[in-house]
């Protein structure tokens, strides 16, 4: 046989198999999410059936899980809750990040390691504490927490994920930098602000993009303190929609793509930014 | 003023003074909001769960229990756990002693002037614990005497007023305080009159380490002797005896033993054969003998405690087993693949990041549909196509190794049930796309040359990935390891949707048992000791890990 073929053929089968078992994941992650925009576009006995696709597109099923399933409000309550908890992580992390990565004050290590150690710490151990806290402020504070954006949203403003991924970010930015803008007679708030921010926009973005992925996502803790739809947010709306609606699969399903779009509108926009961000912090982390 | 230029300018002028006085108190007001709310809802309620699990607590504070709580979850096993806790702060101590000895040994420095002042700082924070417990049950209090009242600022402030003027507290204020400028004053005189090395602050800071493990260490064992103590009495006014000593001593010689046994076998391999043989041989008898002991205490322990809590933690252990090897294995094959010269990258990784960012609500609710128990749902549907009868998935409580070989075994026998497996599938699918993109990032950070060299040396494709990839790439492995195995015993969102009352528990991992024991029972006080324990073995499972990873990961 010739020498020279038979590599170059070789590769070509590999080729093949690489594909085929790449083109196979492709499906796998896919269908769950074929399923749900072909489900929510059938009808009761479709969906209920074995169909796979609809015969007729119901479009009517997303007016139906919007109005009647509340999806609107729950909708709303989660991008008012995932604003007010960017709004907050903005302000307080990257101060304090900026604190931590350029400024020298007593007991920083000490401060830093215990801000560290919060991220060992799994949920399940503060959610009573916190539930406590949260009532205890509701009764004795001007407004109540308990159903109400605040607990919601203030426990979340500031995180030890936050800080130490701007950190990490605002550490890199050279000292000559710094020292030109003390000659130009600004001070760490307005370097903050004019110099440091622009420059860790990608930084900035991951954090944003990790609050609102957050506060979308958010379960237990909006299950505990939300006893009324009011301020219910969507990943609980959803799930109780879900025990709700019971047999009404292609309800759920409508819901379910209410629920994902705005996630995957976003995520297609700055998917780069994303994934590496994911892939520094977990190199790091 | 960043660090390098203060460095640099060891004689410093009134003015620099002053301006590094701002720069701390500006520092200071940068991290001050966020450290409010971390502290508020991130360090303190680790302390305040430490004081609810130690209480009746059942919406509203009740009386004081101990380790009761504790007990009541593991049975006598609380105790040994707790003895071992204590041992294990006492070996800390010894630890961070020894080296810091060696340390001023070297750079020939008194170290014994420190204990004075170490001594002080942790008698500080004592006191300001036993102040913060005073005080904290007055806080809380707040709020009762505000209910039917107009809640104005005013009463608001003059209550807390009230509780913070309370005597008792007032003198434990007075104390801690008293004992903390104790401690300056030893600290600053020390440094002022006897300072004789340039790390002495670091020489502080290592024997208040040391003393404050001493200290935890030794109340931690009292209080727990103390409990068992207590314990026998009451039983002995009921009539009724007990065995609690007894089996601590066996549970904690049965893993004395394992752990002698794995020391024995460790040092094996630095010894020669025979030696090594007889080593060996000692380990495995000290291993049977130690494990026979377990085997034979821990189920009586276990079946004296909650069944939940037990069940939650089996679950809990599938979860991880089922799920951790599958993830990690697809994902690198993934990333492997992704890695070549291959066309559409980007696109791939776009759709396998999908599952993960996804909320997980949302896609559980799809999984929920796909493996639903109705026989038209689509998993049954396409076992019909087959000619086979549809299952229940979500909604079977039978473990899959019954239900393949037609046994009947229960307990850990029966493997986890068929609704756990869909649970895991349902993992698997989330996290591959995260895995495969860190396991990229890992890739990318392995040199070319290394390939390039083991292709001139004539090595096949397999070698390379066993000799070079997966060497080089271990610490990723590590970290995702460890991200897995703590992410499922975090789990909460997809089981929250996937379980049905019909699976029978089978799929409620240690947060879902947690979870439903305080929200659903309303028992704050036990739920919180449940949740300690849970940390307990997320801690151990890390350390373990980190132990493990120590010898088998290869930083570069």
């Amino acid at each position: 046989m010739d020498n020279q073929v038979k590599p170059k053929k070789k590769v070509n089968v590999n080729r093949v198999i690489i594909y085929t078992i790449l083109i196979f994941g492709t499906v796998l992650a896919l269908v769950p999410f074929l399923y749900m925009i072909s489900g929510s576009l059938m009808n009761l006995t479709e969906a209920t059936g074995r169909a796979v696709l609809p015969s007729t597109p119901q479009w009517s099923n997303y007016r139906e899980a919007w109005t009647d399933a509340n999806f609107k409000d729950y909708f709303l309550n989660s991008i008012i809750i995932a604003a007010i908890t960017i709004a907050g992580q903005v302000a307080f992390c990257t101060t304090a990040a900026y604190a931590f990565a350029r400024m020298e004050f007593p007991g920083k290590k000490l401060l830093f390691t215990l801000l560290l150690s919060t991220l060992m710490i799994p949920e399940a151990v503060i959610w009573i504490p916190n539930f406590i806290t949260v009532t205890w402020l509701g009764r004795v504070g001007p407004i109540p927490w308990i159903n109400n954006w605040p607990s919601l949203t203030i426990p979340f403003m500031a995180s030890a994920f936050s800080i130490f991924l701007l950190r990490q970010f605002f550490s890199q930015i050279p000292n000559e930098l710094w020292d030109a803008a003390q000659i130009d007679g600004a001070g760490h708030l307005r370097f903050l602000a004019q110099v440091v921010l622009p420059l860790a926009r990608p930084a900035l973005l991951t954090v944003i993009l990790f609050t609102f992925i957050g506060s979308w996502n958010a379960l237990a803790w909006p299950i505990l303190v939300t006893t009324t739809p009011d301020w219910r947010p969507i990943s609980y709306g959803l799930s109780s929609f879900l025990d709700e609606a019971g047999a009404r699969i292609h309800l759920q399903m409508a819901g379910s793509v209410i629920t994902i779009l705005p996630i995957i509108i976003l995520y297609l926009f700055v998917q780069k930014q994303f994934t590496e961000g994911i892939a520094t912090t977990g190199l790091k982390g | 003023m960043t660090a390098d230029t203060s460095l640099s300018l060891p004689v410093r002028s009134k003015k620099s003074r002053w301006s590094a006085l701002r720069e701390n108190l500006l520092g200071y007001a940068f991290i001050f909001p966020a450290f409010l709310i971390i502290g508020l809802f991130g360090l303190f309620p680790i302390g305040f769960s430490v004081y609810v699990s130690m209480h009746r607590w059942r919406i509203t504070p009740g009386r004081f229990l101990g380790l009761d709580n504790y007990v009541k979850a593991l049975d006598n096993l609380a105790y040994v756990i707790f003895f071992w806790i204590a041992a294990i702060f006492l070996y800390m101590a010894i630890q961070r002693l020894r080296k810091v000895i060696v340390q001023a040994k070297e750079a020939n420095e008194g170290l014994w002037i420190w204990i004075i002042p170490a001594v002080l700082s942790t008698a500080g924070i004592i006191a300001f614990l036993r102040f913060a417990v005073l005080l904290l049950p007055e806080v809380l209090g707040v709020a009762d005497k505000l209910r039917g009242q107009e809640r104005t600022r005013e009463l608001f402030v003059s209550l807390l007023g009230e509780a913070w003027r309370m005597p008792v507290v007032q003198s434990a204020l007075r104390l801690t305080l008293l004992i903390f400028v104790l401690a300056f004053a030893a600290l600053y005189l020390i440094n002022r009159y006897l300072r004789d090395g340039h790390a002495s602050m670091d020489y502080y800071a290592a024997i208040t380490q040391v003393v404050i493990y001493v200290t935890s260490g030794l109340v931690l064992g009292w209080y727990t002797w103390a409990e068992i103590v207590r314990a026998y009495a009451e039983a002995l006014e009921e009539g009724e005896t007990l065995a609690i000593w007894a089996q601590v001593t066996t549970i904690s010689a049965g893993f004395l033993l394992l752990l002698f046994s794995w020391l024995l076998w460790r040092s094996a391999s630095n010894q020669d054969t025979n030696r090594s043989m007889i080593f060996r041989l000692v380990a495995a008898s000290m291993l049977a003998v130690g494990a026979w002991t377990l085997i034979g205490e821990l189920p009586r322990v276990i079946d004296a405690g909650y069944a939940d809590w037990w069940n939650g933690l089996r679950v809990t252990v599938f979860y991880s087993v089922g799920t951790v090897p599958f993830q990690l294995g697809i994902s690198l094959m993934l990333a492997v693949l992704l890695f070549q010269n291959i066309k559409g990258k980007s696109f791939f990784r776009l759709i396998y990041f999908l599952p993960y960012i996804t909320p997980a609500v949302a896609t559980a609710a799809v999984f929920r549909t796909f493996f639903s128990g109705r026989p038209t749902a689509p998993f049954n549907s396409i076992l019909g196509f087959f000619g086979a009868d549809p299952l229940l998935w979500l909604d079977e409580p039978a473990g899959i190794i019954n239900m393949l070989f037609g046994t009947d075994f229960g307990g850990w026998l029966a493997g986890p049930s068929l609704a756990l497996v869909v649970v895991i599938i349902f993992n698997i699918w989330t996290y591959i796309g995260y895995d495969t993109v860190i396991f990229l990032a890992g890739l990318g950070g392995i040199s070319n040359d290394l390939y390039e060299a083991a292709a001139i040396d004539g090595a096949s494709s397999w070698d390379q990935f066993r000799h070079i990839t997966l060497p080089l790439l271990s610490p990723t492995t590590y970290f995702l390891t460890l991200l897995a195995v703590i992410g499922t015993f975090k789990a909460f969102n997809h089981i929250w949707v996937l379980r049905s009352a019909a699976a029978l528990g089978t799929v409620d991992t240690a947060s879902l048992v947690i979870f439903n024991e305080f929200n659903r029972n309303t028992r704050y006080g036990y739920a919180s000791s449940l949740a300690f324990v849970l940390l307990g073995v997320i801690l151990v499972l890390t350390l373990v890990n980190n132990k493990i990873a120590e010898k088998r990961v290869f930083y570069g």
